[in-house]
């Protein structure tokens, strides 16, 4: 198995990254834009200083924490597009409770706190696509769209509602909380490593639980034959539960991330999900579902995110190109897989 | 039209389904072709129409040979075919329905095809309101639908794959009907079914089909003695199994009723003892699959009791029929049976219950080679079970049984397995009932059914007769699943 | 040992893809810079809306352009968009830090929603010179001064701007129904809002000399500066449903051009309203016959003189809130706040609204004296009392007469 991987899937994911490359370039040509000059712009926008380092690394922690939580799903044969209401969930329920405790506990405590009801506020409302998909036969796509939508109207309610700044109607979030609340991060170098090692302890412990505990193999049969698992007696839809909850729980620590991370905006704003959680999907898509792989692929999405915040700066391009690129890749990895799918099927 | 087909070959994987058939088919004839499940019949068709390509062999049409890449190019050449299942759309209404793939006209006429589809309908008898939705349709209906819609295309050899399992006596007798008048319009009717009164009554010849080969043809005066020979060989069996001591009752259903969406049984009553082997024959979808789910929990009766060893189960889920020590083996291996992914070892580990969180991979490797030895399964307990050969697969869905169940429930239990690994098979199943073990099984295999079993629960169209296997033949059998005994 | 050889392929994967990268870049550097000019000085600006939408942000932009034409060798750097919907989660002080990679010796953060975030760049970066443009942190005598000596502040006094808006709008209006389409909701809104609202009154009351009662004023605040689906109400609903509802005058306290782009679509289909822009200069072009002109900002000014403070070492942190040069509201060198009509608005009654800034100028008219009262019957201002600076600034309330939501 793993000399077929590195026989045939390696070769074939690096041609899927020059398909995307040059499908990118083309794109980019069209608009007139050299590309040569956009790669090299995003490149250096991303590790051009150790400042610009640190906000990839910023970028990066939430998104290993999705991407970790989206192995569960995934491995269950779940879309759980969900994801991002989860990461606002996380962080709605970090920002009460902080709100709530900040002038009462010291402020490790209050962080230490507001991780764990942002892991239940995550776990709540992906168990809620997971009550949806079982009880109310919504599939999980939709019922994700859904709690999204749900979930960005609440943010924006408390942001104008209950948790307004005193004096203030703006959309543009809450009070700010103060340093103390910060994950603290280095003098020249504002990235916590609190951030990257809780994400990268999150895929570790995926990559595990998925190989090596009862659970894990029971979600991974469910995923590929769920019929088969049911009739081997696997509780198909209490681990489907489970595996909602657990993606939820770690999308919603990315939450928490997003509110008290060394580099974050430090309050609650509409959208602070910021699309990490669509592009955490494209992550582990990308990695093809192997945990391994989606440490260096989220890095490099991290790096490109970032990066791409150049182009306007420099060229005036719009900064989205940096989204272009990154679903060029998965498009074409799944094309390639998809080629390669059918090569085999002529073959046998 | 005359339709000549000239050593069609079509193998799938291990499975020669067509080997070698030569058939010729005059026009204007009700042309019957008949054989047991798996002889071949619906394959040959699926090739005539354009589902299927052969590997080999040709189709003729009025002395014309053709080649035809799907059934839409069938059907531009006259010949369509009614499956088993309609492969109509549900959610669309029946005119929707009837002008699917016809008119290359790119606005519809509406109002004219209504009119079309009526007078088509009425020439036949049908009865089909063009506004009705397709999902509220009788099975019945939608053949009738089909039909139509085949005619209006142009179709002049019709194909129709055991069309009356699922529908009413009325209907069959409207369909027959049709079927005449067709062939008096000089149309060419093909009627593919295992029932051989239908055959005798409907067609004026007959083409028997059994393991991918042509073996007799017979104008319609044979008696059905020689059909059933055709059909089955020459060789019958005798049920051998006469002396078996038998336990306490593990399963009893009482007046069990099941029904799906083409098919219902009604009052089953049926008592299997520790140590019984019970075959249930019939053709495919006759209603052994039914029963067999619902003792396994995975259908729920609409009425009646089931009790596996004295406790009630009826409408408990499957969780605690396995808990009951239940043991189910579906027939589609990779479908429901296995998880094609997955290692031997991760099945085996799958399996296992227990309170620990991490799986001890040491012990289930072990435990899988265990089984690999004992079931013969040629592979490691690494390899992935959707890399093994269909045999393999078979070995491994068995070898994945629980070991000491109270009651086991089989599907086609030795399919795709060479003579021996089926006989030892056996001798480890055997080898359970004598320490009290059930089993209920189905089989397309005559021979097994008799070999094997105590008794033999016989289906037809949801109709159930026991039958006692010490001393019965292969005859008998034979006829019974043909639907002797059953008016 | 499996492990180290799938490191090992993921390191070769991505350095092959770097290497690809980098070399592709460097291709490209060899491309000579310039004749040898002194190096420019540069400045940045960071910018909540796009840079030419018309409105805010675009006034802001050409204030930079300003700046650049009147300072030789000046250059300036910019980043749009820096707003929760195109750019979710990213923040001043990261712009700020790349702005300075790129050269920026001094950063312009032109938004209210900006503040926060350039105390927090500030004080990251003590060296730097910010400006937070509408901001009081580096207001002595405001309620929230604690900036760092790097950062001040510079506003202008759109307060007249507003009135003399309020006033074309109560000229013009057949129904004395005039509609305020405002942003969001802080002291600033409510200031200007409150400004326009008694430009308003006062052309019904002792131009018109009509009934004040008769002269209804509505606010609606979307939620933000500009359109944000989602997460604002759609302004263009609003400006819709002011007209449907017979408000025939909108006035655009909005960052971008929805009340003009919906009441020329009206205009078209033969209905008789008016909008007035705001921001940007040139925010009328877009439909001249419906627009009654704008009050706009004219940043230049402001910008040369932070850009020269910077540029010659004289930096002192300062808090300015500039008004109009009274003698030429219009004076592209020397006016902070002006007033543009457009067609839409009558000859007769762009001379009383000429009359109106006569007023404001020579101080014959000072709307901020009393007695004002507050929306929810509070008093503002006594009678005779005139508005100090910090009451003007920290409006804390719509004044009795206003409908709509105070916070």
């Amino acid at each position: 198995m793993n000399k077929e991987f590195i026989r045939r899937i390696i070769p074939l994911q690096i041609a899927a990254i020059l398909l995307a490359l040059s499908l990118s370039a083309v794109i980019l040509t069209i608009l007139s834009i050299s590309p040569i000059d956009a790669f090299s712009l995003i490149l250096s926008g991303a590790f051009g200083s150790p400042a610009k380092l640190a906000y990839v690394l910023t970028a990066w922690a939430p998104l290993l924490l999705c991407s970790a939580g989206l192995l569960v799903t995934f491995a269950a044969g779940l879309w759980n597009i969900g994801i991002e209401g989860q990461v606002v969930m996380g962080a709605v329920f970090a920002t009460g409770l902080m709100r709530i405790l900040q002038d009462s506990l010291p402020p490790s405590a209050v962080l230490l706190l507001a991780a764990l009801a942002g892991l239940l506020g995550g776990a709540l409302w992906g168990m809620l696509v997971g009550g949806l998909r079982r009880y109310g036969s919504v599939n999980e796509i939709f019922g994700g769209l859904g709690l999204n939508f749900i979930a960005g109207s609440l943010t924006v309610y408390l942001i104008l509602g209950p948790w307004k700044r005193p004096g203030i109607g703006s959309t543009s979030g809450t009070e700010p909380f103060p340093p103390s609340l910060w994950l603290p991060g280095f003098k020249d170098f504002q990235a916590s490593p609190i951030e990257m090692i809780l994400g990268l302890i999150a895929i570790a412990s995926v990559a595990i639980a998925l190989r090596d505990t009862h659970f894990g193999l029971r979600l991974r049969a469910v995923g590929m034959n769920m019929k088969a698992a049911f009739l081997k007696g696997v509780p198909v839809d209490q681990d489907l539960f489970l595996a909602f909850g657990l993606c939820g729980a770690l999308a919603g620590l990315a939450g928490w991330v997003l509110i008290v991370g060394t580099s974050a905006r430090h309050n609650l704003y509409p959208l602070i999900s910021s699309g990490y959680g669509y592009l955490a999907i494209l992550v582990v898509l990308l990695a093809n579902l192997k945990p391994f792989w989606s440490v260096p692929i989220s890095f490099s999405f991290a790096a490109i995110s970032m990066g791409s915040l150049q182009l306007p700066l420099q060229r005036q391009l719009d900064s989205s190109l940096g989204g272009v690129i990154q679903g060029m890749l998965v498009l074409s990895v799944l094309v390639i897989n998809g080629i390669r799918s059918r090569w085999l099927r002529h073959e046998g | 039209m005359k339709v000549e087909l000239k050593d069609i070959h079509k193998r799938f994987g291990p499975i020669q389904a067509n080997d070698g058939i030569t058939l010729s088919i005059e026009p204007g004839t009700l042309h019957g072709l008949l054989g047991e499940n798996g002889a071949g019949k619906s394959t040959l068709m699926k090739v005539l129409s354009g589902f299927l390509s052969p590997d080999r062999g040709e189709i003729r049409l009025d002395n014309k040979t053709i080649r035809f890449d799907s059934p839409a190019e069938a059907v531009a050449l006259g010949v369509g075919m009614l499956h088993q299942d309609p492969l109509d759309f549900p959610a669309l209404r029946v005119i929707d329905n009837f002008l699917l793939g016809s008119p290359r006209e790119f606005l519809l006429d509406r109002k004219y095809h209504q009119t079309r589809l009526a007078e088509l309908a009425n020439r036949f008898g049908f009865r089909l309101d063009p506004e009705a939705r397709v999902s509220e349709l009788s099975i019945g209906e939608r053949q009738q639908l089909e039909i139509v819609r085949l005619l209006a295309l142009g179709v002049n050899v019709l194909i129709l794959d055991e069309p009356t399992t699922a529908i009413s006596t009325q209907q069959r007798e409207s369909l027959f009907r049709a079927l005449s008048q067709l062939t008096e319009e000089g149309k060419t009717v093909i009627f593919v079914s295992h029932k051989l009164d239908e055959v005798k009554s409907l067609c004026s010849k007959v083409t028997v089909l059994a393991h991918g080969r042509v073996t007799g043809e017979a104008a319609m005066d044979c008696p059905t003695k020689e059909l059933v020979k055709m059909m089955f060989g020459q060789v019958l069996t005798v049920g051998k199994r006469c002396e078996v001591r038998l336990g306490e009752p593990i399963l009893e259903l009482q007046n069990l009723s099941l029904s799906d969406w083409r098919l219902e049984v009604k009052d089953l009553s049926l008592k299997v003892q520790a140590g019984e082997v019970v075959g249930l024959a019939g053709l495919e979808g006759s209603g052994q699959q039914l029963v067999l789910r619902a003792c396994a929990g995975l259908l729920r009766p609409s009425a009646g009791r089931i009790w596996i060893a004295h406790r009630d189960m009826t409408g408990r889920p499957y969780q605690d029929f396995i808990e009951a020590s239940i043991g189910y083996m579906p027939a589609a291996r990779l479908e429901e049976g296995l998880i094609a992914g997955m290692t031997l070892a991760e099945h085996i580990a799958l399996t296992e219950r227990g309170p620990s969180l991490f799986i001890d991979w040491t012990m289930a490797v072990e435990r899988a080679s265990q089984r690999i030895r004992e079931f013969n399964i040629k592979g490691q307990p690494t390899t992935f079970v959707g890399n093994l050969s269909g045999g393999n697969q078979q070995r491994t869905l068995l070898s994945l049984l629980p070991s000491q169940p109270k009651l086991l429930l089989m599907e086609h239990p030795t399919r795709g397995l060479d003579m021996e690994s089926m006989e030892y098979i056996w001798r480890l199943l055997q080898a359970l009932t004598q320490q009290g073990t059930a089993i209920l099984f189905i089989s397309s295999d005559p021979e097994e059914l008799l070999e094997r079993s105590d008794r033999i629960a016989i289906f037809f169209g949801g109709k159930v007769r026991m039958m006692d296997t010490c001393g019965a033949s292969l005859f008998d059998l034979g006829e019974s699943i043909g639907g002797k005994g059953f008016e | 040992m499996m492990g180290s050889k799938k490191l090992w392929m993921v390191v070769a994967v991505f350095t092959c893809l770097a290497m690809l990268l980098t070399a592709c870049g460097e291709k490209k550097k060899p491309e000579p810079a310039k004749a040898p000019e002194p190096a420019p000085f540069v400045f940045g600006v960071v910018l909540v809306g796009p840079y030419n939408d018309h409105g805010w942000s675009e006034a802001h932009y050409m204030g930079g352009k300003y700046a650049e034409s009147k300072i030789p060798n000046a250059k300036m750097i910019y980043v749009d968009n820096v707003n929760p919907g195109a750019k979710p989660g990213v923040t001043i002080p990261q712009v700020a830090e790349d702005l300075i990679s790129k050269g920026a010796r001094i950063i312009f953060t032109t938004s209210d929603d900006f503040k926060d975030g350039t105390l927090e760049a500030a004080k990251k970066y003590p060296n730097i010179p910010f400006v937070n443009v509408s901001g009081d942190h580096a207001w002595k005598e405001g309620k929230d001064y604690k900036a760092p000596n790097n950062l001040s502040n510079f506003m202008g006094r759109m307060e007249y701007g507003k009135m003399i808006a309020g006033c074309a709008a109560a000229l013009t209006t057949q129904t004395g129904k005039i509609g305020y389409l405002g942003p969001l909701i802080n002291d600033e809104t409510r200031r200007l809002a409150v400004s326009a609202y008694l430009g308003a009154k006062y052309a019904w009351t002792n131009i018109l000399k009509k009934d004040p009662k008769k002269l209804k004023f509505k606010a609606t605040w979307i939620g933000f500066w500009f359109n944000i689906p989602g997460q604002t109400l759609d302004p263009t609903k609003v400006a819709v449903d002011f007209y449907k509802s017979g408000y025939d005058v909108v006035i655009s306290g909005i960052d971008t051009t929805e009340a003009l782009v919906e009441a020329n679509k009206m205009a078209k289909a033969g209905k008789k309203v008016r909008a007035i822009q705001y921001d940007y200069k040139e925010a009328c072009k877009e439909a001249e016959e419906v627009c009654l002109g704008v009050p706009y900002f004219n940043w230049g000014p402001a910008y040369v003189k932070a850009v020269k403070m910077a540029l010659e070492n004289r930096w002192t942190q300062y808090w300015d809130w500039d008004g109009p040069d009274w003698k030429d509201i219009n004076h592209p060198d020397t006016s902070a706040v002006g007033f543009v009509k457009s067609r839409g608005l009558s000859q007769e009654n762009a001379e009383k609204v000429d009359g109106f800034i006569k007023g404001l100028a020579d101080g014959s008219i000072n709307l901020f004296k009393g007695p004002r009262q507050f929306q929810n019957g509070k008093t503002y201002l006594k009678e005779g009392e005139v508005a100090t600076d910090l009451q003007v600034w920290y409006f804390p309330q719509l004044l009795q007469g206003m409908e709509g939501r105070s916070k």
